[in-house]
């Protein structure tokens, strides 16, 4: 339990929140509900998958917002250009990777801070993306684009078939895989990592093109959901990702946090927006109370894990 | 040894500064040469004058960024600070000082939430900040409900941001310097500052060196909320309003011009000379595209690209130095850097040529063109068009309208505004259409009070200067092209509603973000109207979009299942209508209808299926064609006073009320019409 503590904090929260709803909130706990919050919430999961590497591996990434409106319009083109379904969505994950590969390559070979080069590739790219479209929407787009066309169901179980997967695909690769073990081993002390003969240049710029890959896909399953595809998706995407990761417990410093911590903070920040409104608070307060959640969480965090703050931070790896 | 011989331009530039200055002036004099007004006393004071707010928060960040840290919430300490004050002021019936007062008390204790997260607890300053970013912004919107605007400053007030000293210097620009002074003396000339970099370079060693580390690093935070209050006061001067979205998006702008300056976001490296120059980098920039009639979007791009290439120079340069021995002689390291430097500025020239040659082809054949024109009938006449927002599909098929009256009437249109709604970014535009010399403008206005003074100012100068969509204050334009007033809007919304629910049936409403002036101006008058005409009917609950499509669909879906009784949902931002239409489509929920104010291209599936059943609207191709063709009419001066009425080209004639134009009743779309519309 100690080495969970981190993520503890978090699930004591949500454990609360859950307390509240089920008892003052009557459905929220319906099927349709929790169906609805999964689909609303699953790109910021795919995202925060990638994002907690990033940011294990020390590094941090705020295009994503700007990626993911590409990928959504690029989708959007492919389909009425009448590509199947299938390659929409490899073309979505190649061109985000594209996207993170360019991130990437700055931050790892060129040793540029990433917090820079994110900033200049969400800027550029949103305002490329405005310039472009102009803003218009991709509409007119085929009969058999939304859900795939399968049915709703269908789409919402597949969806959360993959999610999950992909979970435990992180969760376990961190684990036992060689790389997941590199990861930590970057983030932690990224020279002792090199000198362990790790290729840590490669993989901070594998990192940053698998969440590049990840925000495709995760636009491409959220476009799916409509028949339309409006050209200003995204807008602030970068922030609840990261809020969500930060509240999971993962240190921003890197090498530090668990997959299992971001599933938490995009569970807790994800549903308090609809929780409020099942609550009858007004919804003028939603923003403060979504940065008083973030703040207490990682005072919470930081309160809990400040005795063994000298640690070697190895020893918070789950295994 | 190496320091007796140091080049002078060492000396002077520390960090390698003078090739952002070299940068600069590359820019000014290509803008000088391209950019009709630019070179002009005038435009450049102008130019000071909007960096003072973001040159204050950049000021404030470059101290923070060169201990390493970071601090995201400067632009939500902004909006907290301007809506307090504008509190403090009217509500609480205080004297101007003491508001301001309060204003950077609440400044101070922004920035000691900060600090004391950060150097007392030892927290991360990104999360930290990301927090506070969050909750600041919030505490303004909850303490306004998004919705209260503060206005109606005294004048004396309002010199502060508006007025000129010696009729050229701006106000606030004294101010500004006085902050960059005091922050030059705390970071270049003290010990603190001394111990910044110190801190920045490594903390822990700091700590051991004997600095004491959490009290300076308190200093800068708490620092940086005081300095971010003040920049929301003259926000607050300059525009003539306080509201809670005040600031939105500053600190990355703020943080973009202090990385831009050299300083390094990895800490110990900086000055507050590079975060100037930087800053002026980038107010440059965007007046200088502006006045070039370059689309805003394009600024984006380029400060993106710009970011990315000084930076990675700057690391190339670091790792091929650090490849070399430690000590080298300095005057071959300094041939080397020439070199790089030489290189660096050639690509630099050349991408912004490859931009601009073109473009200034373009004008300078148009302008031969237009020599041509004005020997044959005279004068070939500019009008320039601004919508709220650019990226908002119903200012899009506006601009169609636009572009079809300015090729009908032989004239030069500029199509511009700001990419998402800011009253700021508004006023900035019109300036730079002041200098440029527009014949007319003709502006959708985000917000009344703030815009007017920039208005009358343009009517002095001889512009011929028009509203549409919303209205400026009377005396500030000549015309107002009136499609609907807000009451009509209301009206017409909530007796479509009452005509589709029961008598004593419940709706909620989806608006755009919760600060948006329209939207608030609807929702009040369609509460007053249920009150008058229709008082069992209840609106159950309003929640934002923020123009969000996909946030308005998850909106619907909660209201439906909280909310079950309710039976109609009214969407009043474009994009919200087939956001809400699309969730209540898949919630199988028969009976539930939609309507709203949107447009017929993104709601059309919906009518069709019968989720929508009404969505009211003008004819925003024919508002856009009016804005271009009345801005010319009058121009032309072909309105004489007095006039009942105009004859608007293949619009017909068009009633007049007064000095407003009105283009007719709202459209109301359903089933019937919206294949026949096109926009």
């Amino acid at each position: 339990m100690k080495e969970h503590s981190r993520e503890a904090s978090v699930a004591v929260a949500i454990v609360l929140l859950m307390l509240v709803l089920a008892t003052l909130a009557h459905g929220y706990f319906s099927r349709e509900n929790l169906a609805d919050l999964f689909l609303a919430n699953m790109p910021v999961m795919i995202i925060a998958l990638g994002m907690t590497l990033i940011i294990l591996t020390g590094q941090i990434d705020i295009s994503v917002g700007s990626v993911f409106a590409i990928c959504s319009v690029v989708t959007g083109l492919c389909a009425r250009g009448g590509l199947p379904a299938v390659f929409g969505l490899l073309v979505a994950c190649v061109a985000g990777a594209a996207c993170g590969a360019v991130n990437g390559g700055f931050v790892a070979y060129l040793r540029v801070p990433s917090i820079v080069v994110t900033l200049a590739t969400m800027v550029a790219l949103r305002d490329t993306l405005r310039w472009k479209t102009q803003g218009s929407w991709v509409g007119n787009l085929p009969s058999n684009f939304q859900w795939f066309g399968v049915t709703q169901q269908v789409y919402t179980a597949g969806t959360l078939v993959m999610v999950v997967l992909l979970i435990l695909l992180f969760v376990l690769g961190l684990r036992f895989l060689r790389v997941g073990r590199t990861v930590f081993a970057t983030g932690s002390n990224e020279t002792a990592a090199q000198i362990a003969g790790i290729n840590t240049k490669r993989l901070v710029f594998t990192v940053f093109t698998l969440t590049g890959a990840l925000t495709g896909l995760a636009a491409m399953l959220n476009s799916v959901r409509f028949n339309q595809i409006p050209s200003n998706s995204g807008l602030g995407l970068e922030m609840k990702v990261i809020a969500a990761v930060a509240v999971g417990g993962t240190a921003i410093t890197g090498g530090t946090g668990t997959i299992l911590g971001t599933v938490l903070g995009v569970g807790l920040l994800g549903s308090i927006g609809t929780a409020l409104t099942f609550l009858n608070v007004s919804a003028y307060w939603e923003k403060a109370i979504q940065g008083g959640i973030i703040l207490s969480a990682i005072i919470l965090n930081a309160l809990s894990t400040h005795h063994k703050k000298h640690a070697n931070s190895i020893n918070a790896l789950p295994g | 040894m190496p320091s007796q011989v140091k080049p002078a331009r060492r000396i002077r530039f520390s960090n390698g500064e003078w090739m952002l200055l070299f940068a600069l002036m590359t820019e000014i004099v290509l803008f000088c040469a391209a950019a009709p007004g630019f070179f002009a006393w005038t435009n450049m004071f102008e130019v000071l004058r909007f960096s003072v707010e973001l040159g204050l928060l950049s000021v404030a960040l470059t101290p923070i960024l060169i201990t390493g840290g970071i601090d995201l919430s400067v632009g939500s300490a902004v909006g907290v600070s301007a809506v307090i004050f504008g509190m403090a002021w009217r509500d609480g019936h205080m004297p101007i000082p003491l508001a301001v007062v309060v204003a950077l008390l609440v400044g101070c204790g922004c920035g000691a939430l900060n600090a004391l997260l950060i150097a007392g607890l030892r927290l991360p300053p990104l999360i930290v900040t990301l927090g506070t970013y969050s909750l600041y912004r919030g505490i303004a919107e909850g303490i306004t409900h998004g919705a209260v605007s503060y206005t109606g400053y005294p004048k004396s007030f309002l010199v502060l941001g508006q007025g000129y000293l010696w009729r050229t210097v701006p106000v606030q620009l004294p101010i500004f310097l006085l902050v960059v002074a005091a922050y030059v003396l705390l970071l270049h000339r003290s010990v603190i500052g001394r111990a910044l970099y110190a801190i920045g370079f490594n903390s822990e060693g700091a700590g051991y060196a004997g600095i004491p580390v959490r009290k300076r690093l308190a200093l800068i935070y708490l620092l940086s909320g005081v300095v971010a209050s003040l920049a929301a006061i003259i926000y607050v001067a300059h525009l003539g309003l306080a509201k809670s979205d005040l600031g939105r998006g500053y600190e990355l702008e703020a943080i973009t011009a202090v990385v831009l300056g050299g300083t390094s976001v990895f800490g110990g490296r900086g000055t507050l000379f590079g975060t100037l120059l930087g800053l002026f980098f980038l107010s440059v920039l965007q007046n200088g595209m502006h006045l070039l009639a370059l689309p805003s979007e394009l600024t984006g791009v380029l400060i993106g690209l710009l970011l990315l290439g000084i930076v990675s120079y700057d690391r190339l340069r670091a790792m091929r130095i650090n490849a070399k021995p430690r000590i080298y002689p300095l005057s071959g390291a300094r041939a080397t850097r020439s070199k790089q430097v030489v290189t660096v500025l050639g690509v630099l020239l050349l991408t912004a040529f490859a931009i601009l040659l073109p473009r200034f082809l373009r004008t300078a054949k148009t302008s031969a063109t237009k020599s041509d024109v004005r020997v044959a009938t005279g004068h070939r006449p500019v009008i320039a068009v601004m919508p709220k927002a650019k990226g908002d599909p119903y200012f899009i098929s506006a601009r169609a309208g636009a572009e079809e009256a300015a090729r009908e009437l032989g004239v030069d249109l500029i199509w511009d505004g700001p990419t998402s709604l800011d009253a700021s970014q508004q006023n900035e535009l019109v300036e730079t259409w002041i200098t440029r010399g527009v014949d007319a403008i003709v502006v959708a206005v985000e917000n009344k009070g703030s815009i007017s003074t920039v208005l009358r100012k343009a009517r002095q100068h001889g512009i011929a200067v028009l509203t549409w969509d919303a209205d400026a204050e009377p005396d500030a334009r000549d015309f107002f092209l009136n499609q609907a007033t807000p009451e009509g809007i209301a009206n017409a919304l909530t007796d479509e509603a009452a005509r589709l629910l029961p008598s004593d049936g419940q709706f909620a409403i989806i608006t755009g973000p919760l600060s948006a002036e329209n939207q608030n101006e609807w929702i009040a008058y369609v509460r007053k109207r249920l009150a008058a005409k229709y008082p069992d009917l209840t609106l159950t609950t309003v929640q934002p979009s923020d123009d969000d499509r996909d946030k308005a669909f998850s909106q619907t879906q909660t209201i439906l299942k909280v909310y079950p009784q309710v039976k109609l949902i009214m969407a009043i931002s474009a994009p919200a209508v087939p956001g809400a239409a699309e969730a209540v489509q898949q919630s199988g929920r028969k009976g539930v209808d939609v309507i709203g104010l949107s447009l017929p291209a993104i709601c059309k599936p919906y009518v069709h299926s019968g989720v929508v059943q009404t969505i009211f609207l003008w004819n925003t191709r024919n508002l856009g064609y009016l804005t271009v063709y009345a801005g010319w009419l009058y121009e032309q001066k072909r309105i004489p006073p007095g006039a009942t009425s105009i004859n608007a080209g293949r619009l017909g004639t068009l009633q007049m009320r007064g000095t407003e134009v009105i283009l007719g009743t709202p459209l109301l779309i359903n089933k019937a019409n919206i294949d026949s519309l096109d926009f």
